[in-house]
């Protein structure tokens, strides 16, 4: 794409990503939230497909909506107010979380602004992008694997816990009681 | 691709809609009269469009556009003839999950937006259902580009030129119809939309224009499915005497008519048993699927 046609989609998605990333903490609803953090990172992709990063915004659509449908589907199921009707807040300790990201935003916009960011481009044979995926893929394949393993015996051991009091801290059904 | 191949595949979602429409009214046993029923749809949009009472309406007015987006992106990636292959990306294997996935999003916004019990049931339904299928669309996707060491889709159907991958991957094809049927919205996987247990389920609520975008969206899903699964399976435009691009239709005809026909003859499941389906028998197996696959290229192709 020419650099006219990358600003003409770089600049209107990011806008339209940082107001959907907003409106995830604005809303109450669980469902409203976990969409519009969706939208929030699919925009994300659609940025790295602007910028010819071609496999990495692929990725991100693909991951993304797969792993937001799946945290939009247990919130509602776990949260006490999935529809956002009760008024519950879902902000806790506003004003210093507020102070930490602003500040930890404007750092990094001034780290990403004033890098010397290297501006050649590789070709895809270059001894670089070997050594890269040589790396991702040998020693360190190992945790990331371990670290998926962990993630998955998280989310299940959760679902373990949780169930068993049910969604309003009541026991579960005398049909549902197991020998435990 | 040109710069008219935007415009071609939005002109094959339109013909191809009226050709699957007329394909399930023929595998239903009826003669098909497409102009009749082009008519009859078109005579439908003058209905108004039903707004439901809920806070999060908005969801349910943008879903039937999300759902169509979604199956038009996964149309754009099949590769039909050598001289018009789709948009033709390095990443198009991977971008077709990735498309199919927005599937899910819309059919959960119709259902929560809808508002009223069964719809929602629909939505979560199928966000259920999909958690399982989605992963072994993507994984037998990548254990068909093994071969071709490329993602993109000209490039698997071109390693296919001698033997197509239904000979050399049965396994990964019986893995990747149930799914790609799944995320198509097709019978007997279709819990989420069950005309006759959830009196349409997630679309119920939709009249007018809304339910014929939500109509024209379902066709051009199961084209896509289909012509994917040529492409993908049955070494897609490639055949002796017949020119390549009717070779692909009528692959791809007749994958769309096999997968209408099982949904006429196979008796739908329940939930919980299609996702016993899907977590204990087809995400193992589309493991095993991407060791064979990495063994055959190894083997035979290398």
């Amino acid at each position: 794409m020419s650099d006219l046609a990358t600003a003409l989609v770089f600049w209107p998605v990011g806008a339209l990503m940082l107001v959907t990333a907003l409106y995830v903490f604005v809303t109450s609803s669980m469902a409203r939230a976990g969409l519009l953090l969706l939208a929030a990172l699919a925009l994300e992709g659609l940025l790295f497909l602007a910028l010819a990063s071609e496999f990495l915004g692929v990725l991100m659509l693909l991951m993304m909506s797969a792993e937001m449908v799946i945290m939009v589907f247990f919130m509602v199921m776990f949260m006490p107010d999935p529809g956002g009707l009760m008024g519950m807040d879902m902000v806790h300790d506003k004003r210093r979380s507020a102070g930490a990201a602003v500040v930890v935003g404007l750092l990094l916009a001034v780290v990403a602004v004033l890098t010397d960011w290297p501006a050649q481009m590789l070709p895809p044979d270059a001894p670089d992008v070997r050594a890269i995926g040589f790396e991702v893929m040998g020693r360190s394949m190992f945790s990331f694997l371990f670290a998926g393993m962990a993630i998955l015996f998280t989310i299940v051991g959760g679902i373990m816990v949780a169930k068993q009091g049910g969604r309003y801290g009541v026991g579960a059904p005398a049909g549902e009681a197991r020998e435990g | 691709m040109s710069d008219l191949t935007p415009f071609a595949i939005l002109a094959l979602a339109a013909v191809g809609a009226v050709a699957v429409a007329s394909l399930e009214t023929l595998v239903a046993g009826f003669r098909p009269a497409p102009l009749g029923a082009t008519r009859q749809a078109l005579a439908g949009l003058r209905q108004p469009i039903s707004h439901p009472t809920t806070y999060d309406g908005w969801l349910f007015h943008l879903a039937p556009g999300l759902l169509l987006l979604a199956a038009l992106a996964a149309l754009a990636m099949v590769p039909w003839a050598p001289g018009f292959r789709g948009i033709d990306l390095e990443t198009g294997a991977i971008l077709f999950p990735a498309a199919l996935a927005y599937v899910t999003p819309a059919v959960f916004m119709a259902g929560w937006g809808g508002g009223s019990p069964l719809p929602v049931i629909g939505g979560f339904r199928f966000i259920a259902l999909m958690l399982g299928y989605a992963m072994p669309i993507a994984m037998v996707a990548t254990a068909v580009a093994a071969p071709a060491g490329s993602l993109r889709p000209s490039d698997i159907v071109d390693i296919q030129a001698t033997v197509p991958m239904a000979l050399a991957q049965p396994f990964s094809l019986a893995l990747w119809l149930p799914a790609v049927m799944a995320v198509a919205l097709l019978a007997p996987f279709d819990v989420a939309t069950a005309p006759h247990e959830l009196g349409g389920g997630a679309f119920e609520r939709y009249t007018g224009l809304e339910a014929a975008l939500v109509a024209l969206a379902r066709r051009v899903l199961l084209l896509a499915v289909a012509g994917m699964t040529a492409a993908f399976f049955l070494s897609g435009w490639h055949g002796p005497l017949l020119p390549d691009w009717l070779w692909m239709a009528v692959k791809t005809a007749a994958v769309a008519a096999l997968m209408l026909y099982a949904g006429r003859r196979l008796p739908r499941l329940e939930t919980d048993r299609l996702l016993t389906l899907a977590w204990k028998v087809a995400v193992p197996g589309a493991i095993a699927a991407i060791v064979l696959a990495g063994a055959e290229t190894l083997l035979f192709y290398s």
